[in-house]
């Protein structure tokens, strides 16, 4: 008996041993080279979480490429990418001085911007609709704890005929870094000088009140428990959960609601940067949404001499990835509400994809 | 008793393939830490070993570092989590092993181990969906009838809190405490029990004298295990308490720990940051290591007052090396 | 006071008032019993909670296209599929397969070495300290300590055989813990008799005090592969995301619970509830194989 027992073990463990072997063994030819890592039409990349499902998108409807993106965030996209250990980054904020030389070290970076997202101010205020009108300051004490109900004055002022419950507001911000909180803080700095000493702007802030919840999701969660809570999430989720939103005070004076239009403005009459690397903030824009986001992705302009893991075919599927992501690509966004880059802008993001190479020829 | 030295081939063979897996592990070991090392190294050297464990502020916007907060959040819900859950994990284990039905046994140990099966991304989920606010209302009472208690009464009572998450890792760790305690009970010689009973002790009685004496030092290894597990839980955490960078003064306050800070920050951190990162993980190690060491310290002390004898690891009683010594 | 013969069933609480016990202790007695009962009820709980939590979320995405599709990637349009989890399936199996296959033999292996060799002492407390201290390292330190050392370090990308490495990492110290302190309880006894009776000191281990510490270190194990196959922090940094299923452990390796947290932040509803189908799979394959590896050690034992 014990030696029919142990028979079935020895067989099922030899099974499992030899699966694994044939999946090590068919691999033994791939791995070890860097130049074949990848099956042909195969790219790698790493960064944004706000990208993620935009990336993700576009490399399931072109055919023959297979688009494998972690998300792992943009520092770390940026950082896999100085490694060599993916294709292409993407990044939310543009690249930072000291991550452009480090990159510098392995090859000349280009940043490509490929599509916007707001960032909306969300609320849970049962009996207020959609559409209450906020301004930065008034956004900015909210979150310094100033504001503390939402029957204040200053939500008054700017809402006559609007019934106000005295409802406690309950701060909800991000407590991981983010790129969202980046903008929103952005957006706080730029416009209210008490928030930008006692606070500042980043992806991770001292947040001087409110509860700190993990992603977009957790803070739409946490917004939609609680009853009068305020939340910045991006517009996606906000749109998917239905979400009453605010419309917030642009530079020029009007109250503009998150829409894929109002987005778009924001990065109308932006002056870009020789590197394409373009942070917006407080856009001037009369129909612009104040609080927008942008998001770009980084590659070496010369990928086969900077030793991408991919080697050419990926240099290849890169150029056919980001092609198609700038042109088709823009058409599909509003689908999951994402917003389409400007004309301007995306002129200048298309020139940047034709000048990528490999080892000095052009790949487009 | 003669062997030749053919026969005691395999013997050796063993002894020294032991001995260098076991060097080989400590290699590796050593590396990872020397790796780890090299990447924290910035973050201390700016600010300082002390400036760094000690500091109380921890402001990435303005690179400053100083992990104080967090090492008293991982304390804290460290401590919570191995309070409610060390014990209720002996206790049901004690059930399953001398009180519980014999059919009963199997289905109650798979569902106990099942808890160890669940992602910790769903805990975590769970935890901020469903429990944290049930919670609330009775945790508000608490802290409104118990205000005069320190910590645990007064200030604000937010739904992701410290008590939560020390309670969702309470749940997480007692699988493998309570399989660990299990399989420690059910290896309790019958003839210490049965000598018990023969003296005249209730079950209950007989458990606290024979079962639990014995099985200490398992039980403790199997709630350093927990302990570790609780210590470096990252995602159910940071999901559920709050991450609010301050020294914890509430029990039902936001708070954060080592693990979290660094789920939370890795993905968009650089330089100096990342740096920081790194060394909160060294942090953690020490805290870990200490705790270990206390515990087995605690173990050698109880062993020496209780009249069960300890084999130390490693020791083999005289008979066993005179054994070994002839050649078996 | 008679004394009670060995194989006595346990006497219910009442009747030990025949036996003069004071009604005292017979109260202690019942109260114990009824605190342990309540403890083990008290720890099921949580588990009724979110087995129904995650029952009631989950279980309406499973189908059968559900297993037998990989994820597409298409979140965006309604009326398009966005696929199901075969390839998370196929990679958690074989990933987390191959990491056992790694930290089962070294982790017993060493626990062995500890409780039947352990000499030179330094050398054993060296060990175990730095074994001890491994059982508090974050998952996502191991992913990362995997980055830096085999993905960044050699210029290579992701690999699932990468991610295995880590999550071997992750079961090392639980099963090599485990083990000794169960090999520890195997008493001495049994291995005197056994050298006394002439055999050789590895047959003695081999034969006597492994299967002895069997069960007890199957349990370990189980709880360290349950652990490994939960935990996403090791493989996004060592494994990397993908969609497309595939064996080749050389390549990039979806995982379940990879794709659960891809998922489940995601903000298209039936994303999300992929996500829980996914976390309901990952939860039933753990369960099925706790209950096979029982029957098998349950069988070889009683054999």
């Amino acid at each position: 008996m014990i030696t029919k027992n142990k028979t079935v073990a020895t067989i099922l463990g030899v099974a499992v041993l030899s699966l694994v072997l044939a999946a090590c063994g068919s691999s033994s030819s791939s791995s070890s080279s860097t130049n074949s890592a990848s099956t042909s039409g195969t790219i790698s990349g790493a960064g944004s979480t706000f990208a993620a499902p935009v990336y993700e998108q576009w490399g399931s409807q072109i055919s023959g490429l297979t688009v494998n993106y972690q998300a792992v965030g943009s520092g770390a996209g940026v950082t896999a990418l100085e490694g060599k250990t993916v294709d292409f980054g993407a990044s939310d904020p543009p690249l930072k001085e000291e991550e452009e030389t480090a990159l510098g070290k392995v090859g000349e970076p280009v940043q490509i911007p490929m599509f916007l997202g707001a960032i909306t101010v969300s609320y849970n205020l049962p009996g207020v609709s959609a559409g209450l009108k906020l301004d930065g300051k008034t956004i900015a004490d909210i979150y310094l704890g100033k504001i503390k109900t939402w029957d204040d004055a200053a939500i008054k002022a700017l809402n006559p005929g609007v019934n106000l419950p005295s409802t406690p507001i309950t701060v909800i911000h991000r407590s991981d870094s983010s790129g969202t909180s980046a903008g929103f803080t952005g957006f706080l700095a730029a416009v209210d000088p008490e928030w930008e000493s006692k606070v500042g702007s980043g992806k991770d802030v001292p947040w001087p009140t409110g509860t700190g919840a993990k992603g977009n999701a957790g803070v739409a969660g946490a917004v939609q428990q609680t009853t009068g809570a305020v939340g910045y999430v991006e517009q996606a989720y906000a749109l998917q959960h239905k979400f009453t939103t605010a419309d917030v005070k642009n530079k020029s004076g009007k109250f503009v609601a998150p829409s894929l239009q109002s987005t778009s403005a924001a990065a109308e009459g932006i002056e870009l940067p020789a590197n394409l690397g373009f942070a917006i903030k407080n856009p001037s824009s009369p129909q612009a949404y104040p609080i927008t986001s942008q998001t770009f992705v980084v590659v070496f302009k010369d990928m086969c001499k900077a030793g991408i893991p991919g080697g050419k075919s990926a240099a290849e599927g890169v150029v056919k990835f980001l092609n198609y992501g700038l042109n088709e690509g823009q058409s599909i966004l509003a689908q999951a509400d994402y917003a389409a880059l400007p004309s301007a802008i995306l002129s200048k993001s298309k020139e940047a994809v034709a000048s990528l190479q490999c080892e000095g020829s052009p790949l487009s | 008793m003669e062997r030749s030295p053919l026969a005691r081939l395999p013997d050796r063979a063993l002894k020294y393939g032991l001995t260098s897996l076991a060097a080989l592990i400590l290699i590796l070991i050593v590396y990872f830490f020397e790796r780890l090392f090299v990447e924290a190294h910035p973050a201390f050297s700016a600010a300082g070993l002390f400036g760094f464990v000690f500091g109380n502020n921890w402001n990435v916007s303005a690179e400053h570092f100083g992990a104080l907060p967090l090492v008293v959040g991982t304390l804290i819900t460290s401590a919570l989590a191995l309070l409610m859950g060390v014990p209720i994990a002996v206790a049901a284990a004690l059930y399953l092993t001398e009180l519980c039905p014999r059919r009963l046994l199997a289905p109650l140990t798979i569902l106990i181990e099942l808890l160890a099966a669940v992602p910790s991304v769903v805990y975590g989920l769970w935890g901020i969906f469903f429990l944290a606010p049930k919670l609330q209302p009775a945790e508000q009472w608490v802290a409104d009838r118990l205000s005069f208690i320190p910590f645990i009464g007064g200030g604000v009572v937010t739904i992701p809190n410290y008590f939560v998450a020390g309670l969702i890792l309470a749940i997480m760790i007692l699988p493998i405490v309570s399989a660990i305690a299990r399989e420690v009970m059910t290896t309790v010689p019958p003839d210490h029990k049965e000598a018990a009973l023969g003296l005249g002790a209730t079950r209950w009685e007989m458990v606290r004298m024979a079962v639990i004496p014995y099985c200490r030092p398992g039980i403790v290894g199997g709630a350093m295990l927990g302990l570790g597990r609780a210590i470096g839980e990252t995602i159910a955490v940071t999901i559920v308490i709050g991450n609010a960078p301050q020294l914890g003064r509430h029990l039902f306050g936001q708070g954060y720990t080592l693990a979290a800070v660094i789920a939370n920050e890795f993905g968009e951190a650089t330089g100096l940051h990342r740096s920081a990162l790194f060394a909160e993980a060294l942090v953690l190690f020490v805290l870990t290591l200490l705790v270990n060491a206390l515990a087995r310290i605690f173990v050698v002390r109880t062993a020496r007052g209780s009249r069960t004898p300890i084999v130390g690891p490693g020791e083999a009683p005289g008979d066993l090396q005179a054994a070994v010594a002839v050649g078996a | 006071m008679s004394a009670l013969p060995i194989g006595t069933p346990p006497i219910p609480g009442d009747r030990l008032a025949r036996f003069a016990v004071s009604s005292r202790r017979r109260r202690t007695d019942r109260a114990a019993r009824g605190l342990l009962l309540a403890a083990t009820l008290i720890a099921l709980i949580p588990l009724g909670l979110i087995l129904y939590y995650l029952i009631v979320k989950g279980l309406g995405a499973w189908s059968w296209s559900f297993f037998t599709t990989d994820p597409t990637g298409n979140t965006f349009f309604k009326s398009e599929s966005i696929g199901g989890i075969k390839s998370a399936i196929i990679g958690t199996i074989e990933m987390v397969a191959l990491a056992s296959l790694i930290a089962v033999p070294v982790g017993v292996g060493v626990a062995l070495w500890l409780v039947e060799y352990g000499q030179p002492r330094w050398f054993a407390h060296a060990v175990r300290f730095f074994i001890d201290v491994l059982t508090g390292v974050p998952s996502i330190v191991f992913g990362l300590f995997i980055y830096i050392a085999l993905v960044v370090g050699t210029g290579s990308s992701y690999a699932g055989y990468k991610g295995s490495l880590a999550l071997s990492l992750l079961m090392l110290p639980v099963v090599t813990r485990s083990a000794e302190v169960v090999l520890q309880l195997v008493p001495n006894a049994l291995r005197e008799s056994a050298l006394a009776l002439g055999a050789a000191r590895w047959k003695v281990i081999f034969r006597v005090v492994l299967p002895t510490a069997l069960t007890g270190m199957l349990t370990g194990v189980l709880l360290a592969v349950a652990r490994a196959a939960g935990e996403t922090a090791p493989l996004l940094f060592a494994a990397g995301a993908t969609n497309k299923s595939t064996t080749d452990l050389g390549q990039f390796m979806n995982a379940l619970p990879t794709q659960i947290y891809k998922d489940v932040t995601s903000p298209t509803e039936s994303v999300v509830n992929r996500a829980w189908g996914a976390a309901l799979t990952l939860v039933t394959m753990i369960l099925i194989l706790n209950l096979i590896a029982r029957l098998i050690a349950r069988r070889s034992r009683f054999a």
